[in-house]
C-alpha cells in the first residue's frame, strides 16, 4: 500500500520560487509520469518526495503519515538517478547488497533478494562486475535492481532513459512497463519525452513554471488539453494554434478564409486548436476552409507531414498518406474535421466548451 | 638516415632544457653518485683516506655507540611518522569532509586551513618555540589564565613532551595539504552519487567509510607518500626548535639531525665524519626509495576510477 499525497508543496532556493504549491494525489500501484519541459520543476519536486531536499512549505504524506521531516532512508522509497549513481568501487552484487544490509536484513533474506532482482533484471551474469564494466542499458539494470532489493513502497525515476542511445531506449522502457506490472509498487517517473511520458504512465502530470498545468490519463491528455499549454506539448507533431474570430457562426482567419466547426462557444476570438490528422489538404486553392501555402513536406513511410503556411503566418502540420505529395510553394486549401478540433480562450488559453 | 639537422623548434627544446638538466645533473645527480661514493671511504676531516668497503655501513648499524643513535633516531621518525599520519592525515580528513559538507563559514576556513602551509617552515618553527616558551610563551600564560597551571611545563624541555610538540607544530603547519588534495577529491565524487547514499543511509559514519573514504583513497596516496618522504627527511623543524643534538637527551632526534650532525659536526659533540655521515644518508635514501615505491605501488593497485 502506498497512498502519497502532496498538499501545497512549495520550494524556493533563496529568494527564487520554484515550485509555487503543488496538490496532488498518487494512489496505490499507479505509474505517474511528471513531465514538463526543462527547468518546470519536475525534478525539484521528485527530490522533495524523496526527502534530498527540504521543502519550503506544505506538507507530504505517505499512507497518512506526514514526511516532511523524515530522512530518505527511513521514507521508504527508493529512487533511480539520471546517471545511474552506482558505486564505482562495488561489484554488481555490492551494489544491491549495500543498501539492503543497511535496512538490517539477514544475511539469507539480502541473498534471496538479490536474486529474485538479478533474474528479473537479467542480471546473474554480471554480478561480480564493477559498474565501469558494464555498458549503459546493464547499468540502468543495475540502478533499478538496487531499488528493488529493498523493496521500497514507492519507486523514484529520475529522467532514467536520458543517458541511453535512441535502439535502446524504447527497450528499456517496455521493461520498465514490464516490471511495474510484475511488482505493482507505485511508481513515480520523471521525464521531458512525452513519449515515455503518454506509453509507460496511469497518469500524468503535466508541470510548467512550477505549477501542475493538467493531470489525468494519456487518452484525457491528448483528447482534452486543458489549455494550449498542454494541447501543445503533449502529441507529436505538436498542435496548430490558430487565432480566429467567430463569426456568424464560423471561424474566421482574417483573409486568410474561414471553417465550420459545429456549435461555438459565446466569444468573438478563440485559438482554434488543430492536429495533425484534424485537417485536410485539397489541392485546389480557393476551396471552403483556410487558405495556406505548402512550405516542405516530412516523408516518414507509412505517413508523411506536410507543413503549411496560412494567411496569418502561422505553421500547420497536416498529416497525408505518404503517397500523397505536396509540392513547396503549392497554394491549398486547408479543411478541418469539425468533431476532432479544439478551442480555446484567447485571453487565457483555457479549453473553451461550446 | 635519421636527420640531425638543427631545427628552429628542436633548438628551442634544447635551448630549454639543457640548462635546467645541467643544473639538476651538477646540484643533484652529482652529489646524490658522490655520496654513495663517500660512504665507502675512511675520512680524516675533509680528506679522503683508504677504500674501507662496507665498514662505515657496518659501524653506523651495529657498533656502539653509533648503533643506539641511529636506532633511537630512526625509532623517533616511525613515531613521528604514525603520528601525523593520525593527526595531520587524519585531521586533513575530517576538515576536508567538513569543508565538503559546506558548513558554516567554510569559505573562510577553506583558507584558514591553508594558510600555514604558506608560511615558511622556519617561521613556524620559530613562533611554536615562543609558544612554548615555560615562562612567557602563550601556551603556558593561557593555561595559568585558565587556572590549570598545573598543566604548564617546559614542553620543549622535558622528554616525554618534546617530540610530542614538534609533531603538533608540524601537523599545525602542513594540516591544510592533506585537506587540500581530500577535498579535490571529494569534490570529484559525483553528487548524485551521495544522494543515492543518503536513500539507503543517514549514518555519516557509513558514509565516510563504505563511500566518500573508498572513493578519495586516491588522492590518499600521493599523501600518504608525501607524509613518509616527509617525516623520514624530517629537519628543519626540530633542528629550529630543538637543535642539532635532538635535545633533550636525544628525545627529539631524527635521522636528518643525526646525518648532518655525525657528517658536518656540531658545537657540542665536535666530531665529524664525512665517511659514516654519507653511510647514513645512503641507508635513509635507500629506505625512504623502497618503502614509498611499496606504498605507492600497493596504493595505487586499489584505485578507483570514477
Amino acid at each position: 500500500m502506498a497512498q502519497l499525497s502532496l498538499r501545497g508543496i512549495k520550494k524556493s532556493f533563496r529568494n527564487v520560487d520554484v515550485l509555487h504549491g503543488i496538490d496532488l494525489e498518487i494512489g496505490d500501484r499507479e505509474f505517474v509520469v511528471f513531465v514538463g519541459p526543462s527547468g518546470c520543476g519536475k525534478s525539484t519536486l521528485l527530490r522533495l518526495i524523496a526527502g534530498l531536499d527540504p521543502m519550503s512549505g506544505g506538507d507530504f504524506l505517505l499512507n497518512g503519515k506526514r514526511m516532511n521531516d523524515v530522512p530518505p532512508s527511513r521514507r521508504g522509497i527508493a529512487m533511480v538517478f539520471q546517471s545511474y549513481a552506482l558505486y564505482p568501487h562495488m561489484d554488481v552484487y555490492e551494489n544491491m547488497a549495500f543498501g539492503a544490509r543497511l535496512m538490517g536484513l539477514d544475511k539469507a533474506e539480502v541473498e534471496a533478494r538479490i536474486a529474485e532482482a538479478a533474474r528479473m533484471l537479467r542480471l546473474e551474469p554480471l554480478l561480480l562486475r564493477k559498474p565501469r564494466e558494464l555498458s549503459g542499458g546493464q547499468r540502468q539494470r543495475v540502478a533499478i535492481g538496487r531499488a528493488l532489493v529493498r523493496k521500497p513502497q514507492v519507486f523514484l525515476l529520475d529522467e532514467p532513459l536520458s543517458n541511453l542511445d535512441a535502439a535502446l531506449r524504447s527497450d528499456v522502457r517496455l521493461e520498465i512497463a514490464r516490471l511495474h506490472r510484475q511488482i505493482g509498487g507505485t511508481m513515480i517517473y520523471v521525464t521531458h519525452d512525452q513519449v515515455e511520458a503518454m506509453t509507460l504512465a496511469d497518469k500524468i502530470v503535466v508541470m510548467n513554471a512550477g505549477r501542475i498545468e493538467q493531470v489525468g490519463s494519456p487518452r484525457d491528455l491528448y483528447e482534452t488539453p486543458a489549455n494550449t499549454f498542454v494541447a501543445t506539448f503533449i502529441g507529436s507533431p505538436r498542435m496548430t494554434l490558430v487565432d480566429v474570430k467567430c463569426e456568424g457562426g464560423r471561424l474566421v482567419l482574417p483573409e486568410g478564409g474561414s471553417v465550420h466547426v459545429g456549435a461555438l462557444p459565446q466569444v468573438s476570438e478563440l485559438k482554434l486548436g488543430l492536429r495533425s490528422d484534424a485537417v485536410k489538404l485539397d489541392r485546389e486553392a480557393g476551396g471552403e476552409g483556410f487558405a495556406g501555402q505548402v512550405v516542405y513536406t516530412e516523408y516518414l513511410g507509412d505517413n508523411a507531414y506536410v507543413y503549411v503556411r496560412l494567411a496569418d503566418g502561422t505553421l500547420l502540420a497536416a498529416r497525408t498518406g505518404p503517397d500523397d505529395l505536396f509540392e513547396p510553394d503549392h497554394m491549398v486549401t486547408v479543411s478541418v474535421e469539425p468533431g476532432s478540433v479544439h478551442l480555446f480562450s484567447a485571453e487565457d488559453g483555457r479549453r473553451l466548451v461550446p | 638516415m635519421p636527420q640531425l639537422r638543427m631545427t628552429g623548434r628542436g633548438l628551442w627544446i634544447t635551448v630549454l632544457i639543457v640548462p635546467p638538466l645541467a643544473f639538476v645533473a651538477l646540484f643533484i645527480v652529482y652529489p646524490i653518485f658522490s655520496a654513495f661514493a663517500y660512504a665507502f671511504f675512511d675520512w680524516q676531516g675533509l680528506r679522503r683516506g683508504d677504500f674501507i668497503g662496507m665498514e662505515n655501513f657496518h659501524a653506523v648499524l651495529f657498533v656502539e655507540p653509533y648503533r643506539s643513535w641511529t636506532l633511537n633516531a630512526f625509532k623517533n621518525n616511525v613515531v613521528v611518522f604514525f603520528a601525523l599520519m593520525v593527526l595531520q592525515n587524519g585531521l586533513g580528513f575530517l576538515l576536508a569532509y567538513a569543508l565538503w559538507r559546506e558548513l558554516p563559514g567554510a569559505r573562510f576556513h577553506r583558507i584558514a586551513v591553508f594558510l600555514p602551509v604558506v608560511l615558511s617552515t622556519i617561521i613556524v618553527a620559530y613562533l611554536f618555540k615562543l609558544f612554548l616558551h615555560p615562562l612567557f610563551g602563550v601556551v603556558n600564560i593561557s593555561l595559568r589564565g585558565l587556572g590549570l597551571g598545573e598543566l604548564a611545563q617546559p614542553w620543549l624541555g622535558q622528554s616525554n613532551t618534546a617530540l610530542w610538540s614538534l609533531i603538533v607544530a608540524q601537523a599545525w603547519h602542513m594540516v591544510g595539504f592533506p585537506t587540500l588534495v581530500f577535498l579535490a577529491g571529494m569534490q570529484r565524487i559525483p553528487g548524485e552519487i551521495l544522494d543515492a547514499v543518503r536513500m539507503e543511509t543517514e549514518s555519516e559514519w557509513v558514509k565516510i567509510t563504505k563511500i566518500v573514504w573508498p572513493l578519495v583513497a586516491p588522492s590518499a596516496t600521493i599523501v600518504f607518500t608525501l607524509l613518509f618522504v616527509g617525516a623520514f627527511n624530517w629537519f628543519e623543524l626540530p633542528y629550529i626548535m630543538a637543535g642539532l643534538d635532538g635535545s633533550p637527551f636525544g628525545s627529539t632526534d631524527v635521522l636528518g639531525l643525526y646525518f648532518y650532525r655525525t657528517a658536518f659536526g656540531n658545537v657540542s659533540s665536535g666530531q665529524q665524519n664525512f665517511g659514516l655521515g654519507s653511510a647514513l644518508a645512503v641507508l635513509i635514501f635507500i629506505f625512504i626509495a623502497l618503502v614509498a615505491t611499496v606504498i605507492t605501488v600497493r596504493l595505487r593497485a586499489r584505485e578507483i576510477q570514477l
